[in-house]
């Protein structure tokens, strides 16, 4: 965003009704209110898809800097067109409004929900390992599933699928491509029956002191295996 | 002072003593080695790299003013924080007790170097004496230097401990040369019993060779230095375990000469 070459909120000749000063505070105003509707969803009122490539691109920025990793939840509803079909698109529009409001109330001030577009929403949670983030999105899954919307004074229960991966410091990876890994595990949790959160593995031990059976075995017993050892291969 | 205010852009030897395992000796051996390197003319600066539970000014019993938190927080400066122990032996303390700092990111890592470097042009020889266990600033530091120092004693644990921290070194930051210093040994023979065991297993399993830089005998002159607060190597300079680390830090000095020889033959190339 570019720097307002001057930031007087008076005439600086001193007039009392100046238009200028008017005209310019108007525009300052109505500037702002463009800003926020440039990555507000109209119809949920969450960020929209734009705003989430751009704080994406931000907190994966962060993410190189802390070392903390941005996780990131996509999410689809299940059979949203049949909802469509029985109740009509305003009454989808409704269930999405709804859904958004229900998952606002299950996360972190911090965490950005945005409609990634028509039944996608997408959730960034910045500073946050991917453990928690699938506990989130746990959160969001059964949030949804216990809270039926009324469309047409029915009772309709809705549900959704999640896909949860998580950016560390170490990855050089494009947004896009965060975003279309972070979508091959939603496609999975599709794929395994929807209503159900899918996730990367978590590379067991990468973190921690791995020494393995067999070296402990050699480190301990002096039980050296007399094939090289895979590390060995060059 | 008078001492810090050449070698402009001189970049000193740099090393690392870790250990995996806690409790096996780390910081006595590294403040010794220093004392070693110094009564052998060379200018050398102790860093406390054990961030969160700083310890190598209460084995000196130092009076810290300044800590390496302090330049990082409030740009408080660095050559200040400085004690001298000697005319040629500095030590930059850490903090102790506060936990969050010996978690480091990358940026906090890379105002570290770039708090380290500039100091470090005022020495010929750094030894960094790093936190026990495997966590980010431990790797972070046995990447930023020269020469990787593994400390150890002849216990199983010890030696599993050291095993991994070579492990993830080797495997995710490709260091590929690591130097055993066995400590607390009963003799000589022991100690090459140890060494020769873990480098067949790190041969095996990660196709690396490990270097012997020696062993320090188990000497009631360890103990006694610190309940002293004073470098064993100072108050028994004949000891068993004295003359060890006097003969290592011979290795050390080594290191220093081949660097400056290495520069000196880049420089005539280069000029």
């Amino acid at each position: 965003m570019q720097k307002p070459l001057c930031t007087l909120n008076v005439c600086p000749l001193g007039a009392e009704e100046c238009p200028l000063c008017a005209e310019v505070q108007r525009l300052r105003s109505e500037c702002a209110h463009l800003r926020e509707l440039s990555h507000t969803d109209a119809l949920t009122g969450v960020f929209n898809r734009r705003y989430l490539m751009t704080a994406l691109d931000q907190e994966r920025e962060r993410t190189r800097r802390t070392g903390l990793p941005t996780s990131l939840i996509m999410i689809d509803f299940d059979h949203f067109k049949r909802i469509n079909d029985t109740y009509g698109h305003q009454a989808g529009d409704e269930a999405l409004k709804w859904a958004s409001q229900v998952w606002l109330n299950s996360l972190r001030r911090i965490d950005i929900l945005c409609r990634y577009g028509g039944e996608e929403f997408a959730v960034i949670l910045p500073g946050t390992r991917l453990n928690a983030a699938v506990r989130a999105a746990k959160r969001l899954r059964a949030a949804l599933e216990k809270t039926p919307v009324t469309l047409l004074g029915r009772s309709v229960p809705i549900t959704a699928s999640f896909g949860v991966d998580a950016y560390r410091h170490t990855e050089e990876l494009t947004v896009r491509a965060f975003i279309k890994r972070t979508d091959h595990y939603l496609l999975e949790a599709k794929i395994k029956g929807r209503n159900q959160v899918c996730c990367r593995k978590a590379e067991k031990g990468k973190q921690t002191m791995e020494v393995t059976v067999d070296e402990r075995a050699a480190l301990y017993g002096g039980n050296i295996p007399s094939a090289p050892g895979p590390a060995r291969k060059k | 002072m008078a001492e810090i205010s050449r070698h402009n852009s001189f970049k000193p030897v740099m090393a690392c003593l870790s250990s995996g395992k806690g409790g096996v000796g780390k910081t006595s051996l590294t403040v010794n080695l220093a004392f070693a390197l110094a009564q052998k003319g060379l200018r050398v600066l102790v860093v406390d790299g054990d961030l969160g539970l700083a310890n190598v000014d209460v084995l000196l019993g130092l009076q810290v003013k300044t800590t390496i938190q302090d330049i990082m927080d409030r740009d408080a400066d660095p050559l200040e924080a400085v004690v001298y122990l000697e005319p040629r032996l500095g030590i930059l303390p850490a903090s102790s007790g506060v936990p969050d700092l010996a978690k480091l990111g990358p940026e906090d890592h890379r105002q570290l170097g770039s708090i380290l470097l500039p100091i470090a042009q005022h020495f010929d020889f750094i030894l960094v004496d790093t936190a026990a266990g495997i966590g980010s600033s431990v790797l972070w530091f046995n990447t930023f230097v020269d020469y990787n120092i593994l400390v150890l004693t002849p216990d199983p644990t010890a030696m599993t401990d050291a095993y991994a921290l070579i492990k993830v070194l080797s495997r995710d930051y490709n260091r590929k040369t690591f130097h055993l210093l066995l400590n607390q040994v009963k003799n000589e023979a022991e100690a090459r019993q140890v060494y020769e065991h873990l480098a067949r297993v790190a041969s095996h399993f990660l196709n690396l060779n490990l270097e012997y830089l020696g062993a320090v005998p188990q000497d009631a002159s360890v103990s006694k230095g610190v309940r002293q607060q004073q470098p064993f190597v100072k108050i028994a300079p004949q000891s068993k375990a004295a003359m060890a680390i006097k003969s290592h830090a011979e290795r050390l000095k080594g290191w220093a000469a081949q660097k400056s020889a290495s520069r000196k033959t880049v420089g005539e190339a280069g000029g």
